[in-house]
């Protein structure tokens, strides 16, 4: 499992010779049985059968193999990159996504986009996100990998408990932490105030100062379990001897940490740094649910996808008077290529800093 | 030195233990996070309206199973149920299929456009579902699927793609040749091989994809937000969050509806926690 983390796996263990495949005789044992079946007198059709045989299976051998991927590359092409295409062509418009309305604008969608406000209020609310929930996961979650692989009892319990989460859905999870944190009848409210500290009681999620801190930790409560269990496979990969020679040379179990398991753990460090950042720049649902797709309160916990959703239906629904359908899809493209530009960043970044064991 | 090697035995075994307790403490802690707020939410769906108010930590006073009952029909949930169970078994059996099709096609790298198209399955993983979600729509709007739940399954099961090629295309590139090419000799056709052959091996990689793909696709909620037009194909996510709409006080319903749409995974994942994890985590690695 965490092998898999180091370098792509991709053909690293193809060690069969060049392609066995070249070598061999080029009519195959099946048509040799049939074309020893044949009488005489059909000597030339057989000739010519045995002609087509070894050209179909030339070829056969040299493309068959992607009539193993065609269906997948249908479904993909279909469904995938003719819509993004698509996307591209139509940011081009102004188009609403509904009515008549669809003449050629050029680049003035992105004109306007990357000169509107809420673009980089967005943008930096998704920065904020991503950076706490990345500090999150690489302290609380690696901490709570090391204790898991210090193989306490209960080793098991703990970690199918603290996992969990992850098989929920951000809509569960947001109506669970609504309920909780409901300024009527929710759990943290009352709990404040039985314990005498009701003057911190508010309404969390439309407090423009804590809204976001809250959706932001609704979020590291879901995801947690993926650092937990990145970080825990990472670990049960480090040969124990490495650590314990480091002590037997008088290091602290700090500079043991420091200095030998936590380099050895770059491989879980890359994995989840860019799974988090996928996860988060494409955080919708937690937003949608606890402060509904305007960001409430003032757009302070509007992220992209919310932006991108409410430009492109409207508040109220895609009959709704405001949808800006090619504007919409004109945000996302910027948003596409400015991420797939960070990750290829990132993945290179984070890979050369790799050590290997 | 006699003295004292016995004591400093004994503190390190003390230490010892003392840090065995601080971690059980902080273990504890966090496993208790974690599950407070879903123990929370299962009582919750047992809950009158009234309860909310007078009783918020406690147990219910009588546990109201017609929640259930109610949720059923009320919430929709005879509907969205069972087309979350078909939306997610057709999604996943297509994507693993084609997933495994393909990485298996692919698998040679030497073989021409070989790794191309692994490069081309693979980078489906950067595209936003915000930015092709309109032009899927009406996409599938021309084709006539808006009212069906192939409507949702043809985008999951292309979505579902990249991730399959990318955790299938290393696993099947390290099968032995000497097996495929043996029952090439013995006269098998190339699908046989592939079925009688391939597949068996890759039972556990397969089943990686299924889960790991099976658990976004039942959970997931913006693409049918968007193209399950049609109240009788909503999946259970956006059938509870267009309950919410209209209900929006009735909280034990909510939850009621919450607990169903999420028992379903859950149960799974507590019997094979770890296929789930190892599923999950062989994604995230490659991811």
């Amino acid at each position: 499992m965490g092998g898999g983390a180091r370098r792509p796996l991709f053909f690293v263990t193809n060690l069969a010779p060049a392609t066995s495949e070249e070598t061999r005789p080029s009519v195959r044992p099946g048509s040799l049985a049939i074309a020893g079946k044949g009488g005489e007198g059909r000597a030339p059709r057989r000739a010519a059968s045995r002609r087509r045989n070894a050209f179909s299976s030339s070829f056969a051998r040299r493309y068959g193999h992607l009539l193993f991927a065609a269906p997948a590359l249908l479904v993909f092409l279909s469904f995938i990159v003719y819509p993004t295409l698509e996307a591209f062509y139509l940011s081009l418009f102004d188009w609403k996504g509904v009515g008549k309305n669809f003449n050629f604008i050029g680049l003035g969608n992105f004109q306007t986009a990357l000169s509107s406000w809420p673009l980089y209020r967005a943008a930096l609310n998704n920065l904020v996100f991503f950076v706490v929930i990345l500090a999150f996961q690489h302290t609380v979650g690696l901490l709570i990998a090391v204790q898991l692989n210090a193989r306490p009892r209960f080793m098991q319990v703990y970690r199918t408990i603290l996992f969990l989460p992850v098989v929920l859905s951000l809509i569960a999870t947001g109506f669970i932490w609504t309920l909780i944190l409901s300024p009527n009848i929710g759990l943290l409210n009352p709990a404040l105030r039985a314990v005498g500290l009701g003057f911190l009681a508010r309404s969390w999620l439309s407090d423009t100062t804590f809204a976001l801190p809250v959706v932001i930790l609704v979020q590291a409560w879901n995801v947690l379990g993926w650092a937990v269990i990145i970080y825990l496979a990472g670990l049960q990969n480090i040969p124990e001897e490495l650590a314990q020679a480091a002590e037997i040379d008088g290091a602290t179990k700090w500079q043991t940490f420091r200095r030998v398991t936590f380099p050895l753990l770059s491989p879980s460090f890359t994995s989840l740094t860019v799974l988090t950042f996928i996860q988060i720049f494409r955080v919708f649902d937690v937003v949608y649910v606890l402060t509904g797709p305007v960001g409430a309160p003032a757009g302070r916990t509007d992220v992209l996808g919310t932006l991108v959703y409410r430009t492109a239906f409207g508040v109220g629904g895609l009959s709704a008077n405001d949808a800006r359908m090619s504007y919409a899809i004109a945000i996302s493209v910027i948003i596409f290529i400015v991420m797939a530009a960070v990750s290829a960043a990132l993945i290179w970044l984070l890979r050369r800093r790799e050590v290997e064991a | 030195m006699t003295e004292a090697a016995p004591r400093r035995r004994a503190s390190r075994a003390r230490s010892k233990r003392n840090a065995a307790i601080l971690r059980h403490a902080f273990l504890v802690f966090a496993s208790l996070s974690v599950l407070a707020p879903i123990v929370y939410a299962v009582i919750a769906s047992f809950k009158d309206q009234a309860e909310f108010f007078a009783n918020p930590f406690g147990l219910p006073e009588t546990w109201r199973w017609e929640n259930y009952v109610r949720a059923w029909s009320e919430a929709k949930i005879s509907v969205t149920l069972p087309n979350s169970i078909i939306v997610t078994a057709l999604s996943v059996f297509f994507s693993t299929v084609l997933s495994g099709l393909a990485a298996y096609g692919i698998s040679r790298r030497e073989k021409p456009f070989a790794f191309a198209l692994y490069l081309v399955f693979v980078s489906g993983m950067l595209v936003p579902v915000q930015m092709i979600i309109l032009p899927l729509f009406v996409l599938l709007k021309s084709l006539g699927l808006l009212g069906s739940v192939l409507a949702v399954v043809l985008p999951y099961t292309a979505l579902g793609l990249p991730l399959g090629v990318l955790v299938l295309t290393p696993l099947f590139a390290t099968l032995p040749r000497d097996l495929s090419d043996a029952a090439r000799v013995d006269g098998a056709t190339e699908l046989q091989i592939f079925r009688r052959v391939v597949l068996p091996l890759m039972r556990p990689g397969l089943a990686s994809v299924a889960i790991l793909n099976g658990v976004w696709m039942w959970n997931e909620f913006f693409i049918p937000l968007i193209i399950s037009v049609k109240s009788s194909t909503q999946t259970l996510p956006v059938g509870i969050m267009s309950f919410v709409g209209v209900y929006s006080t009735e909280w034990g319903l909510v939850f009621a509806s919450v607990v169903v749409s999420a028992a379903p995974i859950v149960v799974a994942y507590l019997l094979m926690t770890r296929h789930f994890v190892a599923g999950l985590t062989a994604g995230a690695l490659k991811g």
